[in-house]
């Protein structure tokens, strides 16, 4: 029996999102996301399952990402020769970053507090880049002038380029084993039975709102430091530095950025869960 | 490289580039959509306020005062609390009087106000807010 890797199981986690999420999809409506997925949650048969499925095989993908990701890291010392290689392992870092914007905008589409913020915040971050921020922001968001219309777009999309990018392009010959799969499903099957994906009331956080776990950093670092700094320069540092690693002569100096960006990271995203409202 | 594989790149280059500025002129324009009015269909007595999703109506003795309730930092919404008669952004904590005056916190600007002005009869108020 063939090993069972952190991608196989990101990849049936990726699977198994995207079907979830055309089921929770039928009864989704942009113009009451809301009320809507109050209703999903709350009123309609199975709604809860659905969407906890949704929500946690979503957040399987991005950690399982991740993993991966430091799993198999060392194999960018194997790419010396030829760029063509160095293209793949570029393009393939992408899927992290779009990754987290398909389960950020899942978070947003929810509609409740949490949600409303991270989008509110987002759209402000995405205008504060220089020259490009406006058509980034038309491109990825627009909520405050097209409601959620663009970002469920983007969510679909995310989905779907991560899963072009994860299986046509990168693992044209490793493919998802049957047994990683069956496994994944059925773990999530019986988590997800006991475990409701969250959602919150209006009015519970009157004075603090915590984002979604991987936003407690950048929410922290927004309270000190200008909104370019801490909400994009900063997270974009271990994104540039993945995707340029076999670019760099001394991988080292880039493998040092990304472990003290982690712990800097990790620093910040304690300091944010400690925080009391 | 060889002329089939330099023209088939040429080909898709240009296809590309032909194809982004109407994907870009798409994108980019922002369609028309009116003014929106609110109506608050209630009378308010100086001191007295109401909470509604995008500003607090406050009714004072120089007439009724919509502040917006957008966060002037990075767009949360933020919540008046009544008991300390202050704005408070639960994102990141920033502060306002109950005026939409930057108290303390990243925000660092005012908040905004909308025009509003007095039912026939004084039924109530019209909210304006902007498209």
């Amino acid at each position: 029996m063939r090993r069972i890797t952190y991608g196989q199981i990101a990849l049936a986690c990726l699977l198994l999102s995207m079907a979830t999420g055309f089921v929770v999809g039928y009864q989704y409506e942009i113009a009451a996301p809301f009320i809507s997925t109050t209703a999903i949650e709350a009123t309609l048969p199975f709604g809860w399952f659905w969407r906890s499925l949704h929500f946690w095989t979503s957040q399987g993908f991005v950690i399982m990402l991740c993993l991966h990701c430091f799993d198999t890291w060392d194999q960018v010392n194997y790419i010396e020769t030829g760029n063509r290689l160095k293209i793949h392992w570029t393009m393939i870092s992408i899927t992290i970053p779009i990754g987290i914007l398909a389960l950020f905008s899942g978070y947003v589409l929810r509609f409740d507090g949490t949600g409303q913020a991270a989008g509110a915040i987002a759209e402000h971050l995405l205008l504060d880049v220089p020259l490009i921020g406006n058509g980034l922001d038309k491109l990825f968001m627009a909520i405050g002038s097209e409601g959620l219309n663009r970002l469920y777009v983007v969510h679909i999309l995310a989905g779907v380029v991560c899963w072009i990018l994860g299986t046509w392009y990168h693992t044209k010959t490793v493919r998802i084993t049957f047994a990683a799969f069956c496994l994944t499903t059925v773990f999530f099957l019986i988590f997800c039975m006991f475990t409701r994906a969250p959602i919150d009331l209006p009015l519970n956080h009157l004075h603090l709102i915590h984002g979604p776990w991987f936003f407690l950093g950048i929410q922290e670092l927004l309270r000190n430091f200008n909104p370019l700094v801490a909400g994009i320069i900063f997270p974009a540092i271990p994104i540039v530095t993945v995707a340029a690693l076999p670019w760099l002569k001394q991988k080292e100096c880039g493998y040092l950025i990304l472990l003290l960006w982690t712990f800097a990271y990790a620093g910040v995203t304690l300091v944010g869960i400690l925080r009391a409202g | 490289m060889k002329r089939r594989n330099l023209l088939k790149n040429t080909f898709l280059w240009l296809l590309g580039a032909s194809l982004s500025w109407p994907l870009f002129a798409f994108v980019q324009k922002k369609r028309f959509r009116p003014p929106k009015e609110r109506r608050i269909s209630r009378q308010l007595k100086p001191g007295q306020f109401v909470v509604e999703p995008e500003f607090v109506l406050f009714e004072t003795q120089n007439g009724p005062v919509a502040i917006s309730r957008t966060c002037t930092h990075l767009g949360c919404k933020i919540n008046y609390l009544e008991d300390k008669k202050i704005f408070l952004c639960p994102c990141h904590q920033s502060r306002f009087t109950q005026q939409g005056r930057y108290i303390s916190g990243p925000a660092k600007k005012d908040l905004g106000t909308y025009k509003v002005s007095t039912m026939e009869n004084d039924q109530g108020f019209i909210v304006y807010l902007p498209a």
